[in-house]
Formats: structure tokens, sequence, C-alpha cells
């Protein structure tokens, strides 16, 4: 027999720990777009998805990298469908300006433009890294890749933010050409 | 041995993931603490940088759905277009005013907790038994030792999606509320004033970060960071 109570607990729970992960899911997906309407977009959809298969979500501790997981999907379908032709990054830039542009300092709306301008395979363990926490066994499990992969890129990332920021990086490592992959 | 290049490259790929063989090079080599401390400054302002301010999209959201109309009924599209121009406009004031809005921080998801439980504040002597904080505590996989102080108020909160320990531990100047964010990993120290509320967020590296806070004029940056030693040193992070 159904139990309408706890079925409209156990549903007012799960929007509440959707709503509490929005926020971040949202930067994520931002990140990952760089096209805020679009980020948008697929957060719906994600939330939209989960809604539909949220008893598949045994603990709420995992709900995090669940929903991350159905970004990235619903992303890549976002992608595929539209097709995009080569985005232009200046121009990404040009239409972000309000969300890049940080009112009290200057430097970090440089770096945000950075970080707009990192490949793809860099920009995103590195979100995963920074503005999600993750490990990065738990990048390269999400990721596909090994730890090995994982840590390179990220160093990548950071070596490139480096430069494109004006840091100085006199004593930074070089890319060394075998790094793994 | 881990030489100057390994140790630059390993903690420039994750400047927390610090591992004992890092460490040991970083105690007994002046460049790469220099080094170091340069990376952790860029680490924080990195982290600032990725949290933007993400506000809901009714403004770009409105736009966009009005396109999708504007391309299905094409004989409406001037009358579509007249109020096309009066969303824009509408939506470039609901912009700006977005644009000078807080954004969601951990801050002031913390602070906005705090208004959930406001009983939580009262000055008392009555200790929470240790079967409850062993409860509270457990939700989350952590016990907190007999140590932590007089904790007079101690609850397993949903917070960001995840069960957190809440605590209040009654200090010389007042009670300090202690939110344990296993969840939440910060760089370094930030600390917040907001509704009333006055407090840190500390990291604490390997898990997460503290939240420690304050009512009213009370801050006091002694007792904040007694309170952090002290419960930090209390909890059993892996039980």
């Amino acid at each position: 027999m159904k139990d309408p109570v706890g079925g409209n607990q156990k549903r007012a729970r799960f929007q509440a720990l959707c709503q509490s992960l929005r926020p971040d899911l949202l930067r994520f997906a931002f990140w990952l777009s760089r096209d805020r309407a679009l980020a948008e977009d697929v957060v719906q959809e994600t939330m939209l998805r989960a809604w539909k298969s949220q008893d598949s979500l045994q603990d709420e501790g995992s709900a995090k990298p669940w929903l991350l997981t159905i970004i990235r999907r619903e992303y890549a379908r976002t992608f595929e469908r539209k097709r995009f032709v080569t985005l232009d990054v200046d121009e990404l830039i040009s239409k972000e300006e309000p969300t890049l542009a940080a009112a009290d300092d200057e430097d970090l709306a440089e770096l945000r433009v950075a970080i707009f301008k990192l490949p793809d395979e860099y920009r995103e363990p590195l979100v995963l890294q920074v503005l999600m926490g993750y490990s990065t066994a738990e990048i390269a499990a999400e990721l596909g890749l090994t730890n090995a992969a994982v840590l390179t890129r990220l160093f990548r990332a950071r070596k490139q933010l480096r430069a494109l920021c004006g840091e100085d990086t006199r004593m930074d490592p070089e890319i060394s050409v075998d790094s793994q992959e | 041995m881990m030489d100057c290049d390994q140790y630059r490259r390993a903690i420039l790929a994750d400047p927390h993931g610090v591992s004992a063989e890092m460490r040991s090079h970083v105690a007994g080599c002046h460049d790469c603490t220099q080094y170091t401390e340069r990376v952790q400054r860029f680490e924080d302002k990195l982290d600032r940088a990725l949290r933007v301010d993400i506000a809901p999209g009714a403004r770009v959201r409105g736009l966009r759905g009005l396109r999708t109309r504007l391309a299905r009924s094409p004989r409406r599209r001037r009358r579509w277009l007249a109020a096309a121009a009066s969303l824009l406009l509408a939506c470039v004031v609901a912009g700006s005013l977005w644009l000078v809005a807080p954004g969601s921080s951990l801050a002031a998801d913390v602070v906005n907790h705090m208004a959930e439980e406001p009983d939580a504040w009262a000055r008392t002597d009555v200790p929470v038994p240790q079967p409850q904080l062993d409860a509270v505590f457990g939700e989350s996989h952590m016990r907190l030792k007999a140590d932590a102080g007089l904790v007079t108020y101690a609850s397993s909160c949903l917070f960001r999606g995840h069960q957190v320990p809440h605590l209040v531990v009654q200090t010389t100047t007042g009670p300090v509320t202690v939110m344990v964010l296993t969840h939440e990993t910060t760089r370094g120290q930030q600390r917040f004033n907001d509704q009333g509320y006055q407090g840190v967020i500390e990291a604490v590296p390997g898990h997460g970060s503290l939240a420690v806070l304050e009512r009213g004029s009370a801050f006091d940056e002694r007792t904040i960071e007694a309170v952090i030693a002290q419960v930090q040193s209390a909890i059993d992070w892996t039980s």
C-alpha cells in the first residue's frame, strides 16, 4: 500500500535538496557552457530529469555528484542537438560580461575572462576541483580519465591561468612533453 | 626524494592535496615555501572567481521563450517585437537590480540557516547529553569527543543537501554557533558580517570547513579562534 504522507514528505525533502544545491549546479553549468541562459536551461532540464527518477537516488549525500552527472549528460545532449559551430570566445565573453564582472575587484573579472579562455578539457576538471570540491579520483571517475591525466590537466589549467593573469610565472615548472594524458 | 620541479608541479595541480612527501620537501626549501604562498593566494582568488553571482534567470529565460514564440508565429512578429522591447527594458532594469544583489555564498547560507533555529542561541549552562551528541554527529559519520567545551545545543540539520552537525558552544563572551561542513571545501579563512551575525568560515584540510559565528556585536576574534581549535580537535572525523 502506498504511503501518501511519506511520499509527500520525501518529495518535499527532495525539492528542498535540489533547491539548496541549485546555485552551485548553476555555477558549474555556467562554467561548463560559458553561457548563462544555456546553463539555466540545462539545470532546469536536469532538475526535471532528477525529479522523474528521484527514486533512484538512495542516499542524499550522493545527490550532488548524481545531479552533476545529469548536468554533464544534459549539456552534451544540448550540444549535440544544437550542433554548435566553433565558438568565438571573445563573443562569449562580451555576451556574459555582466556575469563575469566583479564590481569590487577588477582582478577577479580578469581571472574570470581567463577561465573562459581555457580549453574545455582544462576548465572542467578545474571547476570540479575548486568549485565542487571534487578529489582527483572523483574527477577522474566523472570524466573517465586516469588520476595522472587529471593532475596534468589541472597543472596545465593553473599554469595557463597564471600566465593569462600576469602572475609571476618564473618559478613555474615547464609543461613536459611526456606529461601523462 | 622529491625535487623542486616535482613539488611545484604537484602543488599547482592540487594546492590542497599536500602529501607527506611534499610537506617534507617544502619544509626544507625556502623557494618552494615562497612559491606555495603565491600559489595559495592565487587559489583563493580562483575560488572567488568561480563563485559568480547566479540569480534566478527570469531575465534571460523570458527572452529566450519569446524568441521561440516569435519564430513560431511570423504574422504576429511586429506585435511581439513591441512586447519584446518592453520586456527587454524590464529585463535590463531587473538585470541591473540583480547585479547589485548579493549572491548566494556559503556564509550567506549559514546566516540564513541561523534564522531557522533562533532558540539555539539561548544562554544556558545545561550541556547536551553525550548520547544526543553521538546521534547528531553519527548522522554525518563523525563523533564529538567530550573536550569540545560546554555544548548546549546540538542538531543535525539539512544544509545544502547534506546533514551537518549544528552546535552551540557557550563561552565567556556568550554563545558561539558552529556548523561542521564536511562537504564544503573552502580556502583559508573567510570572515563575514551579515544580518547581525559575525564569524568565519575556516577551512579544515581534508574535512571541508567549519562555520563559527556569534550574534550581534559580540565578535571576539580570540573566542572564535579558541572555539575553532577546541571543536576541531574534539571531532573524530572518521568515526
